[in-house]
């Protein structure tokens, strides 16, 4: 599902990614886990294809960075579901828009578009809030919307960079668990965070990478 | 149909969320176009009136005094054949007489007794005719029948007409280019700075997986609905000034000017339409490098 050969990334002022190999399978729930600045994000863009390995290759979804042309980007994307740190969420529209935002992307109809966006706001349980704005939800709330987001398009795989970084415990637990109930009706997920606390003993896979070297996995 | 719907929504929302943008670029778009819009009436305004002068242009050829009415006859066929020659009025010797009498009152032969008044023929020039009347080739081959005696033309004024039309068509053209190249520019500028504020946007359309065309037509489109504006408002108030110096100038001079309202809007706003295209299609593209 996601395949990571000899890849290494280094940016122009230090960082990166050196000799990554890594393998994610289909329905898998990973962690990635490392501390700031130890190359998550970095293997995070990697796997999205926001960035291109300098040596190696990363193959998605049969998708091979090696070889994708520029305009098969956004289809690729399409099955990919992401979520933030910073959410992400456009401040210009509700819950409900923000959430539809893939499906118009993607050019689903109208009448298929509010039943999707409908469905994932009640399985995040935020449907009482669809004509809210951002600015109005908490931070719990905005990055169940950004799950909710990933998950309209019904996504192969979820890549979730830091979601609990600007949570409190509870909620940061129950984002957790909202992750491992759509990972078990079949979307894998890989989720990089810094908190060891908040994902120790769940019975999950866990990659740990310091300096850009996965040291075990 | 749903997806450009969403499109098209975007486009128009974008008008309000960018309120300074669009003020911006439709104030932009409105200058311009008034600009653009003053300098086509004007021009089209000096062509009709060169094309009355041009319908005024004529040449007259005067015959010796030995060419028969028949040889006249046929000349003057060969003249209707000469390009730029609209029509021709033949005056015998006989007519000639009549005018005189008409003009002066008194019959020729009773003065000097014979009739030293030469036929002539009155050339009229070609009327619609865009690019500038040369009249060198039509009076060159005029003068090589032997039986021409004298071609009569306003040759020095015709040219200084049509020597300052051809300046005055080529100033507007180079000057409407400029104003319009400036207006892209200003236009795409503008847009950029909304495309930076609105970044984040970008980024979540592209990591949901939309594709350059579909992160572009939203701008594009705000872009023309700006260009649009901008034509109507240029409109009305070209408008309201043709109509207040139209009379104002028809009272001093007698002259009204000519222009269709219709024709006006739909140039000013197909060139409102194009600009902002031009304009906001560059800042998007170049953003997305």
């Amino acid at each position: 599902m996601i395949q990571l050969d000899n890849v290494s990334y280094s940016y122009e002022k230090g960082g990166g990614v050196s000799n990554v190999n890594l393998t994610i399978q289909k329905d898998e729930y990973a962690f990635l886990i490392g501390p700031t600045g130890s190359g998550k994000t970095t293997l995070l863009r990697l796997a999205y294809m926001d960035l291109f390995p300098k040596v190696g290759r990363v193959v998605v979804n049969k998708y091979d960075s090696s070889k994708i042309k520029p305009k098969k980007i956004p289809y690729f994307r399409r099955n990919i579901g992401m979520v933030f740190q910073d959410y992400h969420l456009l401040d210009d529209r509700n819950l409900f828009d923000n959430i539809a935002l893939p499906l118009h992307v993607m050019g689903f109809q109208k009448d298929e578009i509010i039943d999707r966006v409908k469905e994932s706001l009640e399985e995040i349980g935020l449907d009482s809030k669809s004509n809210h704005y951002p600015n109005e939800l908490s931070g719990g709330e905005q990055q169940r919307a950004c799950v909710a987001r990933a998950l309209v398009k019904e996504p192969d795989i979820i890549l979730a960079d830091e979601p609990t970084g600007n949570l409190d415990p509870v909620t940061s637990f129950e984002l957790i668990k909202l992750l491992e109930e759509i990972n078990r009706e079949g979307t894998s997920i890989l989720m990089a965070s810094h908190n060891y606390n908040l994902i120790k003993g769940r019975g999950h896979r866990i990659i740990e990478i310091q300096n850009g070297v996965v040291r075990k996995s | 149909m749903d997806k450009m719907m969403f499109l098209l929504s975007e486009g128009l929302k974008n008008l309000w969320r960018h309120k300074l943008t669009a003020f911006t670029a439709v104030f932009s778009i409105f200058l311009t176009l008034t600009v653009a819009g003053s300098l086509i009436v004007v021009s089209d305004n000096t062509g009709k009136i060169i094309d009355y002068l041009r319908d005024k242009y004529k040449i007259e050829v005067f015959f010796k005094q030995n060419t028969s009415n028949e040889r006249i006859k046929e000349i003057v066929k060969e003249f209707q054949s000469i390009r730029g020659v609209r029509s021709t009025t033949v005056i015998t010797k006989s007519d000639a007489k009549k005018i005189f009498k008409s003009q002066f009152g008194e019959n020729i032969l009773d003065i000097v007794g014979f009739n030293p008044l030469p036929a002539s023929c009155v050339i009229n020039l070609v009327k619609e005719k865009k690019d500038k009347l040369n009249l060198r080739p039509i009076i060159d081959r005029l003068r090589k029948f032997s039986e021409v005696d004298e071609v009569n033309y306003q040759g020095r004024l015709i040219n200084r007409i049509e020597n300052s039309y051809q300046a005055f068509v080529k100033v507007s053209i180079i000057l409407l280019i400029i104003i319009l190249i400036i207006s892209i520019l200003i236009i795409s500028n503008t847009v950029r700075l909304t495309i930076y504020a609105k970044k984040d946007l970008i980024k979540s359309f592209q990591l949901v997986g939309a594709t350059r065309a579909f992160v572009k037509t939203p701008f594009i489109l705000e872009g023309i609905f700006h260009g649009l504006i901008g034509a109507v408002f240029a409109s009305v108030l070209l408008l309201v000034s043709l109509e207040f110096s139209s009379n104002f100038i028809f009272t001093i001079t007698g002259v009204k000017i000519d222009y269709s309202f219709l024709n006006l809007f739909f140039i000013l706003s197909s060139l409102g339409i194009v600009i902002s295209f031009l304009g906001s299609n560059r800042a998007i593209s170049q953003f997305l490098k």
